[in-house]
């Protein structure tokens, strides 16, 4: 206390002349006391609760997220609602809401109901009912309020069918017809084994559609390529054209001949299919026949043990991962989106790195440091905030119609008109997020650069290292983390994008994978299916938003614990390289 | 790493008895090599990627430049053609601009190959004697009317037929014309690529007169439009007789169905005009029949509303030329909603027919000059316009031929002619927009072909107001693509840039506060044990993928907003209320306890507190909105009940801020000098029954001043509120804060903690409390970092695109609106560049979208780096 009253007096004796009367007050206030506005708590409590506000907010998200994409595929059980109106409908309870019924149906409703909506403001819970059966009322969801319905059960026989086609399928088997013979109120194990006949002739037919079939096509047009490739080297009616036509003629004769004799197989096949089905009927009791190949998955909702739920969730997911979508893409899965957000993020990883280092190792170790260097590096700097749709044009613009353009006109003149290159495709979005996330790369990898010592440099290029060597093996191995880092952040950036790959080749249906077993195997140019994207569409624009939505968020789920899992494994490799070279320094 | 030989030991009987240790000191080729090589591909891959870069903005302004250029046009193709049976009085040319065609007055049809002169065929439509007194042709000049002297009409059509033809069917005498087209006498062949030939050739028809006017009062003047689809062709025409009768007549083709033949029906109205047959100049009927012009030589303009034939009227008279000025040219734009019309005074104005609301009309519609082009060189005395975009030649009485274009009211270019050219007779656009076909007076032809590319957009219809056809007054309008093809494109970016910085300033003014207050309480507040797991949590949600953001915003929460709306607006005031009142309420904790609860218990305290004002806001939102909103608070944003609600939660911060600041003044010292003596916790419910004495009084004065306010006619309807859309501003900037959140937090939590410790300390050992060091020391020091962290945030929420495309309508409207929709730059692009015809006016616009985008960006980055360098190196000196 009186050193410190001494150092102050010291310095008022400095200032005395200046500072006289704000000493003195100064001196006032150190009287004890409480001081309530020194410690602003109003402004603490706004400060932490804006911080546990943005901690909710990425809580709350993750937590939606997950909760939805985690039981979007628990098998619900199906409710029999009697509605007040005395119609009937079954269906799985999807989720309840609050909501404000208009001032028209409060007043169609009784007195009791009325009153009791009043005294809640107004509102009013419902339900959502997944009511299936789209193909018998066009329409597969309903909203059921509270005050509308009269009675609820649960009826062990509900059957849920999930189809290849028209959605799912709620109410009643009645009898299954194999072949003629018809067996009334099949059991389990009899239904299970008419279905699995039905799915393998199913699945033989579509090997042959997806195999053989394919093959042929691809040649016939190869053959009638190679006419055209001639028609351009040599002209048109030149002997080399003639000659390619007489080449390709019985060949073509000869595919198309097994093409038709395939197309034979596949039809009885059709029939064969066909012609095993079930009678059902919905809750109204209107009576329809399925073919029964076209159900995917089955299951007497109401009359599952644990077991078989965790078996249907199973399947469900494992549907999902690996099957491709059907119904607009809001049933089945996403393998196909799931493959191509992995190539197009690995062949734009394979693009970034060396370019990104490149520039990186350029601007720290090779370029005089100067004005103009520095000047360099602010604009790089904000090319990482530039807005990625601008690349997207930019891809567009550049990438798919000058270069994709020209590489056409070069390459593959015999397929034009129709663009190879010269449209969006896999490559040029990989090379469009590779110059979105560039600018990530050589910012991480500068800092990495920077922060290994001048020391052990200088140590390096005393021994007789040369420039070369001592990057190679001194710099660079000190700066993996950060380049690391700065990549995986990238790929995590590139994987989550969507806005530009939209312009530059995604597709909410591509009928290939961008790999596939064809000839030269890897596809640069097809366009590809992306989750970002398939949430997009799905969310967006697909017939019925409610019928995609559990899609949507299993498969944002999916996108999201990707680019989690990068941007974990980032901070994880970070902290293991950087505890690796913790005791290099001098 | 050099090569050294090392000297081994046993060998000493060397031949080379000088050598003792020998040290070669060369370096190892191969390190050489490779180091110049890893040299040259660096410096060459860098130099690369950077130029790539930079490359981006090039290209945008390389693609989006040719917007702002004219075009060209070629020097004329001229030659004579003999004249044959009277003055021409149409002309026409295919979509190849290959053939031509000219109809003269007495129904001659010359048929000649255009760039050449060369004649091919002619024709003669028979009239059986009758002499035409009058005659018309729609805007593609294929199907035409004559009017006779007889008082009837005679429809027919005058069209080029165009198909494709295998070359070995060609006839056997062709003749190959200059420039290796060929005719035989009558249709003209084109080569076309891939080995086949185009023919055109052209045909005429010809139907019965029908009698309109009584027998012997010639027709003076006629107008015919042909509607409907091409199997069931809707044919209408207006005429106007010697005796001054107009007539609106609808042909009907009827097929017999025993017969097969076509009878032709005319069902005749007559128009009561009051007019006199020798003052009228044109007339002028649109193509549904429902609006008859007629223009007379006093520069009047006479409109009829003939939507019911029966009860045809005079709807408008309006002056269109000075009085004295006779008009010389007129015609309907592509379209029909605008006429072109040229004055003897040498003017050129568009005129448009717009819904004002006019009392001296009978459909409160009127005609306005929508377009001037000022005063040409001479009086234009003929036009033709494009029958697919809002472009349209004019010749003036000297001959000149110019090209105008009506949307950017530009005078695009003049054709190159000779220095005598002949007045033109008869003028012809082509279908393609490519070429022009002039014939002179004297049977002189010119044909141009010129390449316009982008004559719609200049910088004043993408950055001014323009007065489109239909809207009541000049706007800023974006609507690039419409259902017809005669709609008139609107591209104005300024609705987009609104769009921009509307969305991203309120996604900033709810992401900042939140933004900034967590990062200082980060940094200034909480143990860095604690910190270095904060901190990367909410760094995590800046990798959230946008397009999952705008999901579950637009389509799980917009509904759920929708619901509880009021509750949500009022939450901006409650919650923060609800917060601090906790903090008045841990004010009356015992210093020690509260000491004690610093570190976790009191972080967790805010999650609680927070809770609770939300739970409040919940609770308390129907009941306010049924105090304030009528129960109904998206009813109340359309316009119904009183404004002062709104008013007053508006004004609530300031009268806050008022009530404070004014009992701060008036009370604070003898308050404090009060409280000084007393204990922490005592001090503390006194500070509580001041705070709550004083909100009350806000609060109180808040209602007053608004029911001051709302009763003198301020709203804010209309203004920042409007009527409730679900997917809106609101929506969007709450998703946009998932995106800037982090971001703003990240790089001010950086900045404060790059304040050097020292500062720090020495606050802290002076006796200031962390609330008194973080306000005082910390903020002024850090301002400069903290500024460019919401730079950069701006920055990304001006570029955010998926979140912008699916959580708003995408509606390019110009309001303040929080509850109403925007569209930004980067979501225009995402919507129309998919569609976009490579090349075409749209795509390029798209373009300079971009470029506007990433300047924008590329200039909020700049500026806010060079301001966190400056900080860096002024906290490095510190």
């Amino acid at each position: 206390m009186v050193d410190m009253a001494q150092t102050l007096d010291n310095q008022h004796d400095d200032a005395s002349n200046r500072v006289k009367t704000p000493a003195k007050r100064f001196m006032l206030t150190r009287t004890k006391g409480s001081d309530l506005t020194a410690r602003g708590e109003p402004m603490v409590w706004a400060m932490g609760g804006s911080l546990a506000f943005g901690l909710l907010m990425i809580f709350g998200f993750l937590a939606l997220i997950f909760s939805n994409g985690l039981s979007a595929f628990w098998p619900k059980p199906i409710e029999v609602v009697t509605l007040s109106s005395g119609r009937i409908i079954a269906g799985e309870p999807m989720r309840e809401e609050s909501y404000r019924p208009t001032a028209e149906q409060l007043a169609n409703l009784g007195l009791p109901a009325r009153e009791k909506i009043i005294a809640n403001n107004g509102f009013e819970n419902r339900t959502l009912y997944r009511i299936g059966n789209y193909d018998f009322y066009a329409n597969d969801f309903e909203w059921v309020p509270d005050f509308d319905i009269k009675s609820k059960t649960a009826s062990k026989d509900m059957m849920l069918v999930e189809r290849q086609e028209w959605g799912v399928f709620i109410g009643n088997l009645l009898s299954l017809n194999d072949a003629g013979s018809t067996i009334a109120k099949p059991d389990k194990a009899t239904l299970d084994k008419a279905h699995a006949k039905a799915r393998d002739l199913r699945e033989m037919r579509l090997a042959i559609e997806q195999g053989p079939i394919s093959d042929v096509n691809h040649e016939i047009n190869e053959w009638r390529l190679s006419v055209r490739r001639a028609e351009i080297k040599h002209g048109t009616g030149s002997p080399e054209m003639m000659a390619a036509e007489e080449k390709a003629a019985p060949e073509t004769a000869k595919l198309t001949k097994t093409f038709d004799g395939l197309t034979t197989q596949v039809l009885s096949a059709r029939a064969a299919e066909a012609a095993i089905t079930v009678s059902v009927a919905d809750i109204g009791g209107d009576t329809r026949d399925f073919p029964l190949a076209n159900f995917v998955r089955y299951y007497a909702a109401n009359d599952l043990t644990l077991g078989g739920k965790i078996q249907i969730y199973l399947s469900r997911w494992w549907e999902f991962l690996t099957a491709e979508p059907r119904e607009a893409n809001t049933e089945g899965g996403v393998w196909p989106a799931i493959f191509g957000t992995f190539v197009m993020t690995v062949v734009m990883a394979l693009l970034v790195a060396p370019f990104g280092v490149m520039a990186a190792l350029y601007l720290r170790e090779y370029a005089k440091q100067g004005r103009i260097v520095s000047l360099v590096r602010i604009c790089v700097n904000n090319l990482a905030g530039v807005p990625s749709i601008v690349y997207g044009v930019f891809g567009l613009g550049f990438f798919a119609y000058v270069l994709g353009g020209s590489i056409d006109k070069l390459f593959y003149p015999e397929y034009l008109p129709a663009p190879t290159f010269g449209t969006g495709g896999l490559l040029w979005a990989a090379l469009t997020l590779a110059l979105l996330t560039v600018p990530v790369v050589i910012v991480s990898t500068e800092e990495a650069l920077a922060s290994v010592p001048r020391s052990m440099r200088e140590g390096s290029l005393a021994c007789g290292a040369s420039k070369w060597q001592t990057i190679r093996w001194i710099v660079l191995p000190r700066a993996m983390p950060g380049i690391m880092t700065g990549l995986i952040l990238a790929m995590a950036r590139g994987a989550g994008e969507v806005a530009p790959l939209m312009i530059v080749g995604v597709v909410k249906l591509a009928p290939e994978l961008p790999i596939d077993a064809v000839f030269p195997f890897v596809h640069l140019e097809r366009s590809f299916m992306h989750l970002g994207f398939h949430i997009f569409d799905v969310g967006f624009q697909s017939r019925n938003s409610e019928a995609g939505r559990s899609m949507v968020f299993v498969t944002a789920l999916v996108l999201l614990a990707l680019v989690l899992v990068l941007n974990t494994v980032s901070i994880v490799i970070r902290n293991r390289l950087k505890r690796r070279f913790a005791g290099d320094k001098f | 790493m050099t090569d050294v030989t090392m000297q081994d030991g046993p060998e000493p009987k060397k031949t080379r008895p000088s050598v003792t240790y020998v040290r070669d000191k060369k370096t190892k080729n191969s390190v050489v090599w490779m180091d110049a090589l890893a040299g040259r591909v660096i410096s060459v891959g860098g130099l690369f990627v950077i130029a790539t870069v930079f490359a981006i903005m090039f290209f945008l302004i390389w693609v989006a430049m040719p917007l702002f250029g004219t075009g060209t046009a070629s020097e004329p193709h001229s030659y004579k053609l003999a004249e044959a049976g009277g003055p021409v009085i149409s002309t026409s040319l295919d979509e190849y601009a290959s053939l031509g065609l000219e109809l003269s007055s007495s129904g001659h049809l010359t048929a000649f190959h255009a760039p050449s002169g060369k004649r091919v065929d002619d024709l003669q439509f028979d009239f059986a004697g009758a002499t035409p007194s009058a005659f018309a042709r729609t805007l593609q000049g294929d199907d035409i009317a004559y009017g006779f002297a007889d008082g009837s009409v005679r429809l027919g059509s005058l069209a080029i037929e165009t198909r494709l033809v295998d070359p070995k069917t060609l006839p056997q005498n062709l003749v190959t014309l200059p420039g290796g087209d060929r005719t035989e006498g009558h249709a003209i062949y084109l080569n076309v690529a891939g080995d086949q030939v185009r023919r055109l050739a052209p045909t005429l028809s010809l139907e019965a007169p029908v009698q309109v006017a009584l027998p012997g009062a010639a027709i003076r003047f006629l107008d015919y439009r042909v509607g409907g689809t091409s199997e069931r062709p809707t044919k209408i025409f207006a005429s106007v007789d010697a005796a001054g009768t107009a007539r609106l007549s609808a042909a009907f083709a009827q097929v017999n169905m025993m017969t097969g033949e076509t009878s032709t029906t005319l069902e005749n109205t007559e128009v009561p005009t009051g007019l006199d047959v020798s003052s009228i100049a044109e007339i002028l009927l649109n193509t549904q029949g429902d609006r008859l012009l007629i223009v007379t030589k006093d520069g009047l303009i006479h409109r009829y509303d003939t939507r019911n034939p029966k009860t045809s009227h005079l709807a408008e008279t309006t002056r269109i030329l000075p009085a004295g000025v006779v008009p010389t040219a007129l015609a309907f734009l592509n379209g029909e909603n605008s006429l072109i019309v040229a004055g003897s005074d040498s003017s050129l104005k568009i005129w448009s027919l717009i819904d004002r609301g006019a009392k001296s009309t009978s459909d409160g519609k009127l005609l306005t000059a929508i377009h001037d082009f000022g005063t040409q060189k001479a009086p234009i005395t003929r036009l033709n316009v494009s029958q697919r975009t809002r472009l349209f030649i004019g010749a003036d009485a000297a001959g000149t031929v110019s090209l105008f274009h009506a949307t950017s009211e530009r005078h695009v270019l003049t054709f190159p002619d000779k220095a005598d050219a002949e007045e033109v007779s008869s003028l012809m656009l082509a279908p393609r927009d490519n070429a022009v076909l002039a014939i002179g007076r004297n049977g002189d032809v010119r044909l141009w072909s010129f390449d316009v590319p982008h004559p719609e957009t200049t910088i004043k219809t993408l950055f001014g107001k323009v007065w489109y056809e239909g809207y009541p007054e000049p706007g800023y309008t974006w609507q690039s693509t419409s259902g017809t093809d005669s709609a008139e494109p609107k591209l104005s970016l300024v609705p987009l840039i609104f769009g921009t910085i509307k969305g991203a300033l309120y996604s900033l003014l709810f992401a900042v506060p939140i933004a900034l207050l967590a990062a200082i309480y980060t940094a200034e507040f909480l143990h860095p044990r604690i910190r270095a797991i904060v901190k990367p949590t909410m760094e995590l949600m800046a990798s959230l993928p946008s397009v999952v953001i705008g999901f579950v915003v637009a389509l799980v929460l917009s509904p759920i907003v929708e619901n509880w709306i009021a509750a949500i607006v009022l939450a901006f005031g409650v919650v923060p209320l609800t917060l601090i009142g906790f903090a008045f309420l841990w004010q009356l904790l015992p210093q020690p306890l509260a000491l004690r609860l610093d570190g976790i218990p009191k972080l967790v305290a805010f999650f609680i507190g927070m809770a609770v004002a939300i739970w409040v806001a919940v609770k308390v939102g129907p009941v306010l909105e049924y105090a304030f909103f009528g129960g109904d608070f998206k009813a109340w944003t359309s316009g119904a009940g009183s404004a002062a609600p709104f008013i007053f939660l508006l004004i609530l911060p300031v009268t806050f801020l008022a009530t404070f600041q004014i009992g701060g003044r008036i009370l604070g010292a003898v308050w404090r000098d009060r409280l000084r003596t007393k204990p922490y916790h005592v001090a503390g419910a006194y500070e509580l029954v001041r705070w709550v004495s004083f909100t009350v009084a806000a609060l109180l004065l808040a209602a007053g001043l608004a029911y001051v306010l709302g009763s003198s006619g301020f709203d804010a309807r209309g203004g920042i509120v409007d009527t409730y859309i679900q997917r809106n501003t609101l929506i969007a900037s709450f998703g946009m804060a998932f995106a800037v959140i982090p971001i703003i937090y990240s790089i001010a939590e950086d900045a404060l903690g790059a304040v050097p410790e020292h500062l720090r300390s020495a606050s802290l050992g002076c006796g200031a409390t962390k609330w008194q060091t973080a306000a005082w020391v910390i903020l002024p020091t850090a301002g400069s970092g903290i500024f460019s962290a919401i730079m950069i945030g701006l920055g990304r929420a001006v570029g955010e695109t998926m979140i912008v495309v699916m959580a708003t309508g995408n509606t390019p409207i110009l309001d303040w609106s929080l509850f109403n929709g925007l569209r930004a730059l980067s979501a225009n692009i995402n919507v129309e560049l998919p569609e976009a015809v490579k090349d075409s006016s749209l795509y390029r616009t798209l373009f300079l979208c971009g470029l506007v985008l990433f300047v924008m960006t590329f200039i909020l980055n700049t500026f806010a780096e060079v301001v966190r360098q400056r900080f860096r190196k002024r906290a490095a000196q510190l």
